[in-house]
């Protein structure tokens, strides 16, 4: 059990350095009881390492964390024995079929034999496993392989459970009964720590988030502030009659108001993402007329949090060479 | 239950391939009835110590168990690779085990898989060594120590090479080449005191040596004050291989 009633993780300024280089870079965080605690960041941004050092796998450089009341350095088996993981990679037992594999993992945790039929049971039926339930894990698809992955892990008890982008690979529906799954879970008093790169995703699940960006925290915050705070810009999505164009892109890319312009699935609509769409607007029909094209439609859309993930990410690109926390 | 026994269960169960232990029974064997028989023929009984003198069947059957000490070292560096790369060697240390647990476990399943695969070989071999082979205390406590030390040379020098090797493929390559030098420049096939002075000096080097004479002395009773002196500088090998096996397996990225 958790010692005091502080929160479940405080993370005060971990860093982790590979030779010279800076994975993670003094993050600090803390984590209540309950909480559903996201960390989003672009590929290598640090997520990954941050938690090799928080399930006490990756020894840290600098800094001090404490889990459920332990300390990250020296009492990394209470840790352990706390905690569960499901990691960004494959992790299986070749030798074993899905059921077997279950089991000895739950044996390995010493659940008792009787427990471990009964939670195996609940979890197949919950996570809909039953169709490939005798089947070698080395037979599995990625999704089958995940959903394994992320049952064995609720066998035995824990407070705490980090998961590392644990729907790659799943369909929309796997994937829906999963953040079902996690949240019914989280009622019941469990913490999650969770990395994703689906944003739909995290403002589903989580409380709050973390934006990470080369090592470093750039926000922490409710995914509802977020968008508000960091979502200002507006997305100024038109089509054109003739499909794509690429001088038409090329130009409103490097307008000034224009942060980022995306095609969409080359049926020629574009999405601006821009903090002045009243200044953005005239210039693209500016430039559609320039090169003799029609603007079939235009609008100004909602902000979504993807939106406010690529401002703040691109924000601590522009503002700061080596990143700089942001409050 | 015991964490070791909870480990050892777990990788005797996940990472063992039932094909592979079956050839690995089969390869002993084989050199029992063809080679040994094959060869009985050309060559006398000779003097294997104490004054005593076996047919050169007989001599290489005893050689041969010992062989399944060499092919439980290969399972500890497979072991090690199965879980590294299906995740699993990850996966366990972020759960309610220690490194040293994890590697513990490795190798005393190791053990298990070569002293048992031993008794198997010794068992389907007993029709040609069972005549021979009158057990005493002191003749037993020679076997297990010679199979027990064995098996943790070749299993931490399994392990340190898998830790080396950058894919499972090369450690399978390296680990059959270098057990092909250890089997070779052993007594296993032949008395290293009537090999060339290279072989002999190599020779005197490999643990496989000292395991397969500590067993021949053991089971055939002939055993000598230079026994004594195998048994120590067998176990200083096993000692120093455990320490560079732990030593390599701190080093691991994760």
């Amino acid at each position: 059990m958790m010692k005091g009633q502080g929160p479940v993780v405080k993370v005060q300024e971990l860093s982790k350095h590979f030779g010279s280089n800076v994975a993670v870079d003094r993050v600090s965080f803390d984590i209540d009881r309950s909480e559903v605690f996201g960390f989003l960041g672009p590929n290598g941004a640090g997520k990954t390492t941050t938690i090799k050092m928080l399930t006490t796998l990756l020894p840290p450089s600098s800094g001090r964390a404490v889990i459920l009341g332990h300390d990250l350095r020296t009492e990394g088996r209470k840790i352990r024995e706390q905690i569960g993981v499901v990691q960004q990679q494959d992790s299986f037992d070749q030798g074993l079929n899905v059921e077997t594999s279950m089991d000895i993992y739950g044996m390995l945790w010493d659940v008792p034999k009787t427990e471990r039929r009964r939670k195996i049971e609940d979890l197949v039926h919950r996570l809909g496993m039953e169709e490939f339930l005798r089947k070698p894990t080395i037979d599995l698809s990625s999704g089958q392989r995940r959903r394994l992955q992320v049952a064995r892990e609720f066998i035995h008890d824990m407070d705490l459970l980090f998961l590392d982008e644990p729907t790659v690979g799943l369909d929309p529906i796997v994937r829906r009964t999963l953040l079902d799954f996690f949240k019914e879970r989280v009622r019941e008093g469990l913490t999650i720590f969770f990395t994703t790169h689906i944003l739909e995703e995290a403002e589903y699940l989580c409380n709050r988030l973390a934006v990470i960006n080369q090592g470093r925290i750039v926000d922490v915050d409710t995914p509802e502030n977020l968008k508000r705070r960091f979502g200002s810009a507006k997305a100024v999505e038109f089509k054109l009659l003739q499909g794509t164009s690429r001088e038409l892109a090329s130009s409103l890319s490097s307008f000034e108001g224009v942060t980022r312009l995306v095609e969409d699935g080359g049926a020629g609509v574009y999405r601006a993402t821009t903090a002045r769409p009243e200044s953005v607007i005239p210039e693209i029909y500016r430039q559609a007329e320039r090169l003799g094209l029609t603007v079939s439609s235009i609008y100004i859309s909602e902000t979504t949090l993807e939106d406010a993930f690529i401002n703040l990410v691109t924000e601590n690109h522009k503002g700061e060479p080596n990143g700089g926390a942001m409050r | 239950m015991n964490t070791y026994l909870r480990l050892v269960y777990r990788n005797l169960r996940a990472n063992l391939d039932r094909a592979s232990l079956f050839f690995e029974l089969i390869f002993p064997l084989f050199f029992i009835f063809v080679q040994g028989f094959g060869i009985n023929g050309i060559v006398p009984p000779f003097d294997i110590g104490n004054g005593r003198f076996v047919s050169y069947s007989l001599f290489l059957a005893a050689g041969a168990v010992t062989l399944t000490v060499i092919n439980g070292g290969t399972n500890a560096g497979t072991q090690l690779w199965f879980d590294r790369k299906n995740g699993m060697f990850e996966q366990i240390l972020m759960g309610p085990f220690t490194r040293a647990q994890y590697i513990l476990s490795i190798i005393l399943a190791t053990l298990i898989i070569g002293v048992a695969g031993s008794l198997l070989v010794f068992v389907f071999a007993y029709p040609v060594v069972g005549a021979s082979f009158s057990f005493t205390l002191g003749g037993g406590l020679l076997i297990a120590a010679a199979l027990f030390l064995g098996t943790v040379f070749f299993g931490a020098f399994a392990i340190a090479l898998s830790v080396a090797l950058k894919s499972s493929e090369t450690f399978q390559v390296v680990s059959t080449f270098a057990f092909f030098v250890f089997l070779f420049t052993s007594s296993v096939f032949f008395p290293a005191s009537s090999a060339p002075a290279a072989i002999q000096a190599v020779s005197m080097l490999n643990p496989l040596t000292y395991t397969t004479d500590i067993f021949r002395a053991g089971l055939f009773g002939s055993a000598t004050a230079l026994t004594s002196v195998e048994l120590a500088v067998l176990a200083v090998e096993a000692a120093g291989m455990f320490i560079v096996a732990v030593l390599a397996f701190r080093r691991i990225r994760v």
